[in-house]
């Protein structure tokens, strides 16, 4: 017990730093951007309007007030921290008044649902297969979806994604290629809204899956078939136990803490994953969202969305890796 | 994978997986078929009454914002200016419904004293919110007080500036007094793209804060009302109010569409393919290459004009800006050194595909301004001389619209005219002609040098020049900057693109560029009147280097003589002649200086389908701006007719 | 070195095929060097015309021939990824090799900070690195900044590496012999990483591609260098698919596919050369 409390705290200072230097990261480079929000709110007004010089200048004033644009940058980064901790991070410059927290509780469920969904079928299918490719070596199905895999998982997402938009969208137009859900379909717990959200869902999920299965496959394969020639496996071959029994308590069980692990090194490739994919599809979730909060200059959005998705990936990591020693009961802390 | 299944899975939790994936591919599979309507976009609303735009806004951060005085908070081209907002007059850029300037909320012309510091304004009556209450004269001087209070609104600013006091000795009446003589008040309150839109004081006075009040759901006073929208920002659906006679649309008819959805169209070719398949009727712009896609593929489909060039030209001129407080671009003879190694012929082959109408002049050539400036100073123009240091040039070529005319005869055919007043309307009429020695010589006259191939400063710097281009969302600008770069580059000057991005207007505004092709100059199209732009030119609003610029003179130009001819221009009515007058002299003054390159007209490839409407603004019927987001498309909706009828 | 890398080719296909496709992708950008117009010029040739005798690969809208323009981009995406490696090679192998041989609290340290890089979701940093830099976003700066966030994941590998040759007897003679840790690190230590380090060498070339690819396409790059990713980005400013020019996409797609199989086929042989018992069971005729 002394030992897990141990390992405890030991993920969760990692969980504090990943977050420290995350959030730190972002805030320094975001600060030092030439894109002054004021101007640019500015100039969006102005690029079709008449609006004179004069009232441009009054305009300047009022704006840098009301943005909180003001104070030292010492003052605006203590400010920051103080209001990050309470999750508060002030108005969105491009959607003033509305706080970011409202437009990134918005997005952020679309964005987990997605993710989720993706992951946990990709990790799942991906290790199922990829395990039984590597105990049935001869098996032609499997050798040819190893193949497959090998052309797959190398593939960045945006590649993936944008074929997929072609085949799906253009060539054979009959899947959904934009939007979260239907046009005019109503919010609620209703067959058409929660079909339509499917529909739109299939194809970024279809290309988060089939780049993440390849690379669970091709990982669970090769760490089956090492097992498979240890010692131990092949004592129970030879004492006759169940083959099915080998491969899923004594192959299976091991190979798949390090896919644990494994997963939780990989959540933030994975939400960057995400990220492209929302964007390729117009899918209305975080990813999309930071894009445009990066095009409009939204420091306070940008600032909001990178700190919520560097603590939202460490939770998750910090998640796995609690969960770790229910399977692995060997941990132990140097 | 049923093999599998069965031959090597014993275990029943395995089994049962592994079943469960297969049923969830089957699933899929089986629910595709079912799915072929599944772009077919709206479900709810019947589509044969439904009109979808395009919304160029694209996806709205905040879709539950109406509040469209305060700062871009939320949408604004989601419908809400175009179908649910309204002010006293309308100027179409086309020839609009009964002329180009509409009595809107106002009855008739704004009327004024005789030195400009008063405007009394009547309105009509019977016109009502979509909420039952009566359009008076109290709304219109609460959209100003509110504003002057609230600087920080959209029109607070310049309301204060100008404004003195309103009041509204009648339900009928509005009473201006202004704080300095001002001929051209009403045009803030004129709708060209957009205007000071008036606010419902009933709604508005109940909001303790106007700049924090969402205005949801917003009381409308067109013609359509809010129906329902997209939490997500990318759909906004507005109903055509059953009272909607009691609106100002209400005189000119029925509304054909019952519903009008706004939608975010995501890239090009996202737009391209949603309009083949019928499910966009009003694409706001397409690349090129897009709009000749569609009006090959799509016999439902069309542009402004039925064939070639397609596009309509918006009153707004695309140039090359120079930042006139770098060193470099300080002498007018390297900016017109600059302009003699442009090839325009390839430059509009390679934005507008040819699809473009050029112009040499300051001034875009649209609706009546060929007949006011560009075709009465042709003469002009040919006479005009050029110094290079050791020859005389007139560097005027009259010929080059005819000549891409010409050019692009072979592969159109039919399509390009012939008729040269056609090709003028169409192509531009002159421009200046590729004089690679001229530029040599100017750029030596300057005290630049060439060594090897590659051209020095007269600080014996290498002459290097930087293309400020935006990008993705402007891709015909883009690719015109990325021309224009390349000529200089094979001219001997280090000259690149550069992708400015969603960084475009802030560093536009605050001078961190060397050269730019946007537009300081937007006009009315439909009217002479230049002050909409020259105005803001004055030498007075010049900042000096690092400091932000206010529009439109983004180049920095100052200019006593500039500031003479508009201090003459703020002297002389909206309407007066006179004003067209000192307008040529502004442009021979430019001509002269060269302060920007123009270039073009902005030419906006709005694709229309007629599959479920007919009756689209088109060149051979201009009676609006066809153009999505511009306030004035809602003319469109009284003359669109369902398709049958 | 030679006989390896011949033993590599007849006993393993994947690296025969990983070596044929790298070779193929190599010719193609040195081919570059012969393009008879600059990369970077447009309407040089006339635009749209399908692949055809006198096109190979047919050209773009923007009158470029698609061949030479890709023999350029391959060239330049290819450059990209070894300068991101081989910069990152030099942060990893430090951070691996001291962090394991060091162990105790410089190893818990420089783990910790490891795993933040790994951790930490890295395309949002690296589109903000691109508002900051903007046009001073060069090709150079844009691998050194890749190679800064990218090195993390191998210097983990490398110090499981470096904390299994810790323990190794040759190791301690090292030490009683007077060498220096630096000296042990570098002169002992390193050639047993070496071959992980080409391994890693090879994926991080994907991804660094990869994220350059999407990048550019996203238009978050110096878009005058030809790159796979640039030629993608002036295709949908094109609207090519639509407007049915298909060639201006599908060859560099194809040819960035392949790139990546044959990184990654060269990679996952590699490591199955490092691990001798997989080897041992390829080369022993199983299956």
């Amino acid at each position: 017990m002394k030992t897990y409390a141990i390992y405890l705290a030991k993920r969760l200072l990692q969980f504090v730093l990943v977050v420290f230097i995350g959030i730190n990261l972002t805030y320094v480079i975001s600060h030092a951007t030439p894109i002054d929000p004021v101007e640019q709110t500015i100039s969006a007004l102005t690029s079709f309007g008449n609006t004179s010089p004069e009232a441009i200048e009054t305009m300047r004033e009022s704006l840098r007030e009301l943005y909180g644009m003001s104070g030292t940058p010492l003052e605006q980064y203590v400010s920051f921290w103080s209001r990050i901790v309470v999750g508060d991070f002030g108005p969105s410059l491009s959607a003033f008044p509305t706080p970011v927290s409202e437009l990134i509780l918005r997005a952020l469920p679309w964005t987990i649902g997605l993710l989720v969904v993706a992951t946990v079928l990709a990790w799942l299918l991906g290790n199922l297969l990829g395990g039984l490719a590597g105990y049935y070596r001869k098996n032609r199905l499997l050798k040819a979806m190893g193949l497959i895999a090998m052309g797959l998982h190398p593939m960045p997402y945006y590649v993936v994604a944008f074929v997929l938009l072609v085949v799906f969208g253009f060539l054979w137009p009959v899947l959904p290629i934009s939007g979260g859900s239907g046009i005019g379909v109503g919010r609620g717990f209703s067959f058409d809204f929660i079909s339509s959200v499917l529909l739109h869902s299939l194809l970024p999920a279809l290309s988060l899956v089939v780049v993440g299965l390849g690379g669970w496959f091709l990982g669970m394969r090769a760490l089956v078939s090492n097992i498979v020639t240890e010692d131990y496996v092949v004592y129970a071959e030879l004492g006759g136990v169940d083959r099915r029994r080998i491969l899923t308590s004594y192959v299976m069980r091991n190979a798949l803490v390090p896919q644990v692990t494994g997963l939780a090194m990989s959540l933030g490739a994975i939400f960057t994953g995400a990220i492209i994919t929302e964007e390729v599809f117009g899918y209305p979730g975080i990813g999309s969202l930071l894009v445009d909060a990066v095009h409009a200059g939204d420091y306070s959005l940008v600032l909001g969305i990178t700190s919520v998705s560097i603590v939202a990936v460490s939770l998750a990591v910090l998640v796995i890796d609690l969960l770790y020693p229910l399977l692995d009961p060997r941990v132990q802390v140097e | 994978m049923p093999v599998l299944g069965t031959s090597v899975l014993g275990k029943p939790i395995l089994r049962k997986i592994a079943c469960a994936a297969v049923a969830l591919l089957l699933g899929t599979a089986a629910y595709v078929p079912s799915a072929a309507e599944a772009q077919d976009v709206i479900s709810s609303l019947p589509r044969k009454e439904t009109l979808i735009l395009e919304n160029p806004e694209g996806t709205i951060k905040n879709a539950g914002w109406f509040n469209i005085w305060a700062i871009n908070a939320g949408g604004q081209y989601t419908g809400l200016q175009q179908l649910a907002m309204d002010t006293l007059w309308y100027i179409d850029p086309e020839k609009g419904l009964e002329g180009p300037i509409d009595n809107s909320l106002a009855a008739e012309a704004p009327k004024y004293n005789a030195d400009f510091t008063e405007m009394t304004v009547k309105l009509r009556s019977g016109i009502f919110w979509s909420d039952g209450v009566e359009f008076t004269a109290d709304d219109v001087a609460y959209t100003v007080e509110t504003q002057m209070k609230n600087t920080g609104m959209r029109w607070g600013p310049i309301l204060s500036l100008n404004v003195d006091s309103v009041s509204a000795p009648d339900p009928q009446t509005v009473v201006f007094k202004l704080k300095r003589p001002n001929s051209r008040f009403h045009a803030l309150f004129t709708v060209r793209f957009n205007a000071i839109w008036i606010m419902p004081k009933h709604v508005f006075e109940k909001a303790p804060d106007p700049m924090r009040f969402d205005f949801n759901k917003p009381v409308s006073l067109g013609a359509y009302a809010l129906h329902s929208f997209d939490p997500e920002g990318k759909w906004f659906i507005w109903q055509r109010r059953d009272d909607w006679q009691r609106t100002t649309l209400g005189r000119f008819g029925e509304p054909g569409p019952k519903y009008a959805v706004y939608v975010d169209g995501g890239p090009p070719d996202k737009r391209v393919i949603a309009q083949m398949n019928h499910n966009m009727d009003v694409v706001h712009d397409v690349a090129p290459e897009g709009m000749f896609t569609l009006a090959k593929q799509s016999k439902s489909s069309r542009g402004w004009f039925k064939d070639f060039p397609y596009a309509h030209p918006d009153p707004t001129l695309p140039a090359l800006l120079f930042n006139l407080q770098r060193a470099d671009f300080q002498s007018k003879d390297v900016r017109w050194a600059l302009a003699l190694l442009i090839d325009i012929k390839a430059v509009s082959m390679a934005s507008y595909r040819g699809a473009a109408t050029i112009s040499a002049i300051g001034i875009p050539p649209t609706g009546t301004h060929p007949d006011d400036y560009h075709i009465p100073m042709q003469d002009w123009l040919k006479n005009f001389e050029l110094d290079t240091g050791k020859q005389k040039i007139k560097p005027y070529d009259p010929t080059v619209g005819k000549q891409i005319a010409d050019m692009l005869r072979p592969s159109m055919k039919e399509q390009i005219p012939t008729d040269q007043a056609a090709i003028d309307k169409s192509f531009g009429m002159g421009w200046w002609k590729p004089n690679p020695q001229a530029a040599q010589e100017l750029l030596q006259k300057a005290g630049f040098t060439k060594r090897g191939s590659n051209w020095y400063t007269p600080e014996g710097k290498p002459f290097s020049i930087r293309v400020m281009v935006e990008g993705e969302s402007r891709p015909v600008i883009t690719r015109a900057g990325t021309m224009i770069a390349q000529q200089w580059r094979q001219f001997g000057i280090d000259a690149k693109t550069e992708l400015a991005q969603g960084t475009m207007l802030d560093r536009r505004n605050s001078g961190d560029f060397d050269t730019l092709i946007s537009w300081s100059v937007e006009s009315y199209g439909g009217h002479p009147d230049l002050a909409y732009f020259l105005d803001s030119w004055h030498s007075q609003y010049v900042a000096p280097a690092g400091k932000p610029q206010a529009p439109r003179n983004y180049m920095r130009w100052s200019s006593p003589e500039l500031d003479g001819i508009i201090e003459k221009i703020r002297g002389v009515g909206f309407d007066d002649p006179r004003s067209i007058e000192l307008g040529r002299d502004y442009v021979k003054l430019a001509v002269r200086e060269m302060p920007t390159i123009p270039l073009m007209a902005y030419n906006v490839f709005v694709a229309m389908d007629d599959t479920y409407w007919t009756g689209y603004p088109t060149a051979e019927d201009p009676y609006a701006n066809p153009v999505p987001n511009w306030g004035n498309s809602r003319y469109m909706m009284v003359r669109l007719k369902p398709r049958g009828e | 070195m030679l006989k390896i890398f011949r033993d590599l080719l007849r006993f393993n296909l994947e690296f025969a095929i990983g070596t044929l496709i790298v070779s193929i992708i190599v010719g193609l950008s040195v081919l570059s060097f012969f393009s008879p117009y600059p990369p970077e010029d447009i309407y040089v040739v006339a635009p749209d015309v399908p692949p055809s005798w006198e096109y190979w690969l047919g050209t773009t809208s923007r009158g470029q021939d698609v061949f030479w323009q890709m023999t350029a981009a391959l060239r330049n995406t290819l450059l990209f990824g070894i300068a991101v490696a081989a910069i990152s090679r030099v942060i990893s192998l430090t951070i691996g090799l001291v962090s394991g041989y060091m162990g105790g609290m410089t190893d818990r340290v420089l783990m910790s900070i490891n795993d933040t890089f790994i951790i930490i979701p890295l395309f949002p940093i690296l589109v903000l690195f691109y508002f900051v830099m903007r046009d001073s976003m060069s090709w150079a700066l844009l691998a050194l900044i890749m190679a800064a966030l990218g090195w993390a994941y191998d210097a983990r590998l490398i110090r499981s590496v470096a904390m299994s040759l810790r323990t190794r007897e040759f190791t301690s003679q090292c030490i009683f012999s007077g060498m220096s840790p630096r000296q042990i690190m570098t002169r002992e230590h390193l050639p047993y990483v070496l071959p992980i380090v080409f391994s890693t060498t090879l994926n991080n070339m994907n991804w660094s591609i990869g994220m350059e690819v999407t990048l550019s396409v996203l238009g978050f790059t110096d878009i005058n260098t030809p790159t796979i990713g640039s030629m993608l980005y002036w295709a949908n400013q094109h609207t090519a698919l639509v407007a049915g020019v298909w060639w201006w996409i599908a060859w560099p797609v194809i040819a960035v596919m392949l790139l990546f199989i044959g990184l990654y086929l060269l990679a996952t042989a590699l490591n199955e050369y490092i691990d001798p018992r997989s080897r041992l069971s390829r080369m022993g005729g199983a299956t």
